[in-house]
């Protein structure tokens, strides 16, 4: 390669791991699997930049999501900078919203580097849109998600069936999904047409010898629970506990090993639990589906139990009740299980206490006065005073220790999300913005005490917000589901008193977020009066609110800190991030900002900070920081690490570690067991799915379908169909996909034969919207034979739930009934029964035996209305969105997506506009569908 | 029990006689007729049974009866897969084909219980008109709202009640901005980033 090639890793990958690690994938096909935090995205693009730097390449990028694509291409954007290179075009990326066909097919022929995703790719490549034998290369990210039915497998097919000569390299960091199954690194690299795996754990020799050179000074520090969250935590984690063994208990039949509370802190968890019931899921019973939700919503909470702050966790938590509430009309009139322990009682209890104590008098709520005996507790989470403190021993630190190594001296902050770091840093902004009151005593002292960090006056105004919110919210949920509820009538009746009163203050409450909300605050706060200084339960809400709007008024004069709390209101948008998240202008800056995969890196070399601290612990993130560290020995870092001891963000940590290290030993003992077999010949172990595929291809490898038939067998798929696996198979079993944009079917088999593909799932929604009683006329007008082909999922049962209560009376709602009623109301739509796409793909190929090849361009044609153009393909979340309005139907859905832009046009429109378009009615209906207020 | 005579039960031909899914026809009466050519007469439909587990052992069987089997916009094929899924295959894949070129409707069902509610269903539905299948109608505003939001993926039942409760309106929450919406608990960045993309892409492909 060019010269520039030969320099270039030395600048991006100082550290010797990383060279080994590139010259190695240079030289050959491989999949690469390197544990979380060694920085895999660096070596991606100093791989991309070598091909970039040549010019004349064609190389593919496939499975990068859109951030990895931002940051790729940043990334190849400044190497060709640094290399000077005048070849390097940078990463191109090809998604729906950009680029016809024909700009596609030209941006192909020019060449270069391209992130493209995988079902435009798929279409592309069948219909040789792109030349495939001039591709110079594949690049695959996140194989870990490659099965033999997915698309980027399908993409690898075509591409080795027409191109043997490019290279492919498969990347991972994730190296967990490896590990399930039988042989499933063998497996993988089947998938993947790659023979050996390279990998990569923070225990390989190299890597542990490049990032021992130089330590980081990591100061640990745990931090102690408050004993309500102590307390909230057991119960929840008992809650998961009965909640577990209640599935494990109707569902006798399954293995369930691995559902324990232990692996139920770990993120995989869902992912678990649904690949152990999705075998059975339209089985199990309504119950076992409750409670596997359920578990979700723990899980959740638990989490937000360590990030939020006390009164949005109790609003959380209320807003998980007044959702779980049975739907009206429901005869499962169940809540979940465990929302009936005491567990959950405790809580609830608990989250309320640690917002405010005190109970409601209800009988007042009429006459309009406050409630009795309501005092605020606001309890803080013991991370915010412990930040404090490490900023303030950072503080001294600079100042003792001036800087003396390419560090910054700048601070920072990392934290799990977006949420909790703008926690931190309205924290930080106003932990000496102290409100007048003593912190939280409840003698109503109104005593200036500043210098100490304190988010009060945060909590305080999250407390009003809350206040504001919560009798919207009631009636909000009470408009949801009108049926009674204890709990919501409850809730009502305790906030009666703050909700009457709060008005006054604020004009519009709850709707709109705080900064707004402040500001009317503000109006409203010249207009009371001083703090009411009267000790009297009843007043206590009162004074509340008067002596926050003191507060307030002390705390939003025109200072450097309101500026910036602008600021940091006004743009939270990632790409800006380095305009933005600056807000604390001391001595030095400090950023707080959340972990974000091989992104952080960058950070780190922007920023150089020279003190980090890790707010939540992140296994990756101490790697990185050994790898940064490690690859620049002259910046002096030191590490700060929070983590609550003994709690789940603890567990939870402790685990990810372990069950990566397990993974990995895993993975290298198969490694060391698979190579025979691979090296032998590896086509020669295969699984009947393996062979499937593979019998196939070579057929058409060896030019089969020039000796057979003139033509091969042709189905005209649907464009959308490229989600499933289908496609794909037909392909494999040497029938020509020909991918188009069809209004009426899924697959056309031959002139007469149009096929609706339904999934279980889909044929339930499209039962429930009728979408599949418009499909089924539709096709009945164009097609002499149109059938709806009911797909199950290979590996699930092949079955239907059984109808629901098999003793009682014939209801129309069960999934057999409506079959029933579909095949009376169109005799002519034959069934097809499928147990899986393999099966699908075989009853296809008998149903086209003796059959006349479809006409594409015929196919395309057919139910367009008279004038409209061969339809743009429709984007899909926002049609379905779409398609559940009210008022909508599948006949004027067409005029609204012709005519209207998007969602936020539509729900902008004049009633009349809509009407102009769609009708009297429906116009209304849609128009009162966005307006409707959710408060009346 | 004595049975009402004529059309409102099924008929059922006396070769049936011993199937056990007729114990479970229990809501709809049902009678013999020796008479008819069919297994069973579902008022205007008839309707052919098929144990794989039989078809296995006489593939011809079926053949033999379909080209008896008087004519009428719907003929139901009902099949009982009393086998496992693998050995389903061919015998599927050729009752397809079959019943496209004789105009029959399958119906799998897995066991006989099954095969009598269908049994009953069509013949106790023979006469309703299909509106549950074409979409509901009027529906209370809430549980609409919150499906619809959940189109989005990830976004749940909760996500959907909290983010139109802080905007007052489906349209408050549409147009609202991300940097709002990312203070209301559970919803996280990726999650709005979805929704924003959600409402603010075009419904058409390039355009």
């Amino acid at each position: 390669m060019s010269t520039p090639t030969s320099s270039q890793p030395k600048v991006s990958l100082p550290l010797a791991y990383q060279q080994d690690l590139f010259e190695e994938v240079c030289e050959q096909d491989q999949l690469v699997i390197l544990a979380r935090g060694l920085g895999l995205l660096p070596i991606i693009t100093s791989l991309l930049h070598k091909y970039d730097a040549v010019g004349n390449n064609l190389v593919l990028l496939i499975g990068a999501d859109d951030r990895e694509n931002g940051w790729l291409g940043e990334a190849l954007a400044e190497h060709a900078v640094r290399s000077g290179t005048t070849e390097a075009r940078g990463l191109k990326i090809i998604n729906t919203e950009v680029a016809s066909v024909s700009a596609r097919a030209e941006m192909y022929k020019q060449g270069g580097i391209f992130s493209v995703t995988s079902r435009i790719l798929v279409t592309d490549m069948l219909t040789d849109l792109i030349d495939c034998p001039k591709i110079s290369g594949l690049v695959v990210l996140h194989s870990e998600r490659i099965i033999a039915t997915s698309i980027e497998a399908f993409i690898l097919r075509i591409y080795r069936q027409k191109n043997k000569e490019g290279f492919l390299k498969a990347f991972s960091d994730n190296p967990e999904p490896f590990t399930t199954g039988f042989a499933p690194l063998a497996t993988m690299m089947r998938n993947l047409f790659l023979r050996s795996p390279s990998l990569w754990p923070r225990f390989h020799v190299t890597v542990a010898k490049s990032l021992e050179t130089k330590k980081a000074e990591v100061v640990e520090l745990e931090v102690a629970m408050t004993d309500s969250m102590r307390e909230i935590q057991t119960a929840v984690l008992e809650c998961i506990e009965t909640s577990i063994s209640e599935l494990r208990k109707s569902n006798s039949s399954l293995e369930l090993d691995d559902w324990t509370v232990d692996s139920a802190l770990h993120k995989s968890f869902d992912v678990i639990v649904r690949r152990q019931l999705d075998p059975v899921w339209h089985r199990i019973s309504w119950k076992t589906k409750q409670v596997a939700n359920d578990l979700t919503v723990l899980r959740r909470i638990l989490h937000c139990l360590l990030t939020y702050d006390c009164v949005t966790f109790y609003q959380y938590l209320e807003t998980i009740l007044a959702t779980h509430a049975p739907p009206p009309g429901s005869t499962r009139s169940s809540q979940s299980p465990w929302l009936f322990l005491d567990a959950a009682h405790t809580i609830f209890t608990l989250a309320k206490r640690r917002v405010y104590i005190g109970k409601a008098d209800l009988s007042k709520k009429a006459s309009g006065k406050v409630p009795h005996g309501l005092e605020p507790v606001l309890e803080e989470l013991p991370k915010w005073a412990m930040l404090a403190e490490v900023l303030d021993e950072i503080e001294k630190d600079r100042y003792f220790n001036p800087a003396l190594s390419q560090s910054s001296g700048s601070t920072l902050i990392m934290c799990s999300d977006e949420s909790t770091c703008r926690q931190i840093r309205e924290f930080l902004q106003t932990m000496h913005e102290t409100p007048l009151e003593d912190l939280i005593n409840q003698d109503d002292e109104l005593e200036e005490k500043p210098n100490r960090a304190s988010a009060a006056y945060m909590m305080r105004r999250k407390l009003r917000a809350y206040f504001a919110w919560k009798p919207d919210f009631s009636k909000f949920s009470a408009l949801l589901y009108t049926g009674e509820q204890k709990n919501q009538s409850q809730g009502q009746g305790n906030f009666g008193g703050p909700a009457n009163k709060i008005p006054s203050n604020e004009g519009s409450r709850g709707r709109a977020p705080p900064p707004n909300k402040r500001r009317r605050v503000r109006g409203g706060a010249a207009a009371a009066s001083g703090p009411n200084r009267q000790n009297t339960g009843a007043v206590q809400v009162t004074e509340e609110q008067s002596a926050q709007v003191a507060a307030l008024l002390a705390g939003v004069q025109p200072t450097e800190g309101e500026q910036n709390l602008k600021q940091e209101i006004g743009a939270d948008s990632f790409e800006n991030m380095e305009d933005y998240y600056e807000f604390y202008e001391m001595n030095d800056l400090i950023v707080v900002h959340p972990y974000d995969g091989d992104m952080d890196e960058r950070l780190l070399d922007e920023l150089r900070p020279r003190y980090v601290i890790m707010y939540e612990p992140d296994p990756a993130f101490i790697r990185r920081m050994e790898v940064y560290r490690s690859s620049h020995k002259d910046r002096e870092v030191r590490v700060y690490f929070l983590y609550y001891g003994k709690s789940v963000e603890e567990q939870r940590y402790l685990s990810a570690v372990r069950k990566e290290k397990d993974s990995f030993t895993k993975l290298v003992r198969e490694k060391g067991s698979m190579s025979v077999t691979l090296t032998l010949d590896a086509k020669a172990v295969e699984d009947p799915q393996e062979a499937f595929l593979r019998t196939v291809n070579t057929r058409i490898a060896g030019g089969g379908r020039m000796m057979a038939t003139a033509v091969p067998p042709r189905v005209i798929v649907d464009i959308r169909e490229f989600r499933s696996s289908l496609p794909s198979l037909l392909h494999g079993r040497n029938v020509e996909v020909v991918p188009c944009t069809l209004t009426v079917g899924d697959y056309i088999l031959s002139p007469d034969i149009c096929v609706e593909r339904k999934s279980i799932k889909d044929l339930i929604s499209s039962f429930k919207d009728g979408r599949l009683y418009t499909q089924c006329e539709n096709m009945l007008l164009y097609y002499k034979n149109p059938m709806v082909l009911i797909e199950f999922d290979q590996n699930k049962s092949f079955n239907l739930e059984p109808f629901a209560d098999l003793t009682g009376n014939i209801g129309q709602h069960d999934l057999q009934a409506k079959l029933v009623l579909l095949t009376i109301a169109f005799p002519k739509v034959k069934l097809i029964w499928s147990s899986s796409p393999y099966q699908t793909a075989e009853i296809f190929e008998e149903l086209k035996r003796n059959q006349k090849e479809p006409d594409p361009l015929e196919a395309v044609k057919l139910g367009l209305g008279p004038g409209e153009e061969i339809a743009g393909v429709y984007n899909q979340t926002p049609q379905e969105i779409l398609r559940s309005i009210p008022g909508i139907n599948p006949k004027n859905i067409k005029i609204i997506m012709s005519e209207v832009e998007n969602l936020v046009e539509l729900s902008n429109m004049e009633e009349r506009d809509i009407s102009a378009l769609i009708g009297k009615e429906a116009g209304k209906q849609v128009h009162k569908f966005f307006n409707r207020s959710a408060f009346s | 029990q004595k049975l009402p005579r004529g059309s409102s039960s099924i008929l059922v031909s006396t070769r049936q006689k011993g199937n056990p899914l007729l114990t479970h026809i229990k809501n709809i009466p049902w009678e013999y007729a020796s008479s008819i050519p069919s297994d069973y007469l579902l008022g205007a439909t008839p309707a052919l049974f098929l144990s794989l587990k039989y078809h296995r052992l006489h593939p011809e069987y079926i053949y033999t009866r379909i080209p008896k089997l008087p004519q009428a916009p719907l003929r139901i094929l009902l099949v009982l897969v009393d086998v496992d899924t693998v050995s389903t295959t061919d015998p599927l894949r050729e009752l397809t084909k079959t019943s496209l070129i004789n105009n029959l409707t399958v119906i799998l069902c897995w066991s006989a219980q099954e095969a009598g509610r269908y049994l009953e269903a069509y013949k106790s539905l023979e006469k309703t008109a299909p509106t549950t299948i074409m979409g509901r109608k009027e529906e209370e505003f809430g549980a609409r709202m919150v499906e619809c939001v959940t189109k989005v993926r990830s976004v749940n039942r909760v996500d959907a009640v909290s983010l139109v409760a802080n905007f007052g309106s489906l349209r408050g929450a549409i147009n609202a901005k991300g940097e709002e919406m990312g203070l209301i608990a559970g919803w996280g960045e990726r999650k709005v980033a979805r929704w924003e993309r959600a409402v603010g892409e075009s419904f058409r492909v390039g355009k």
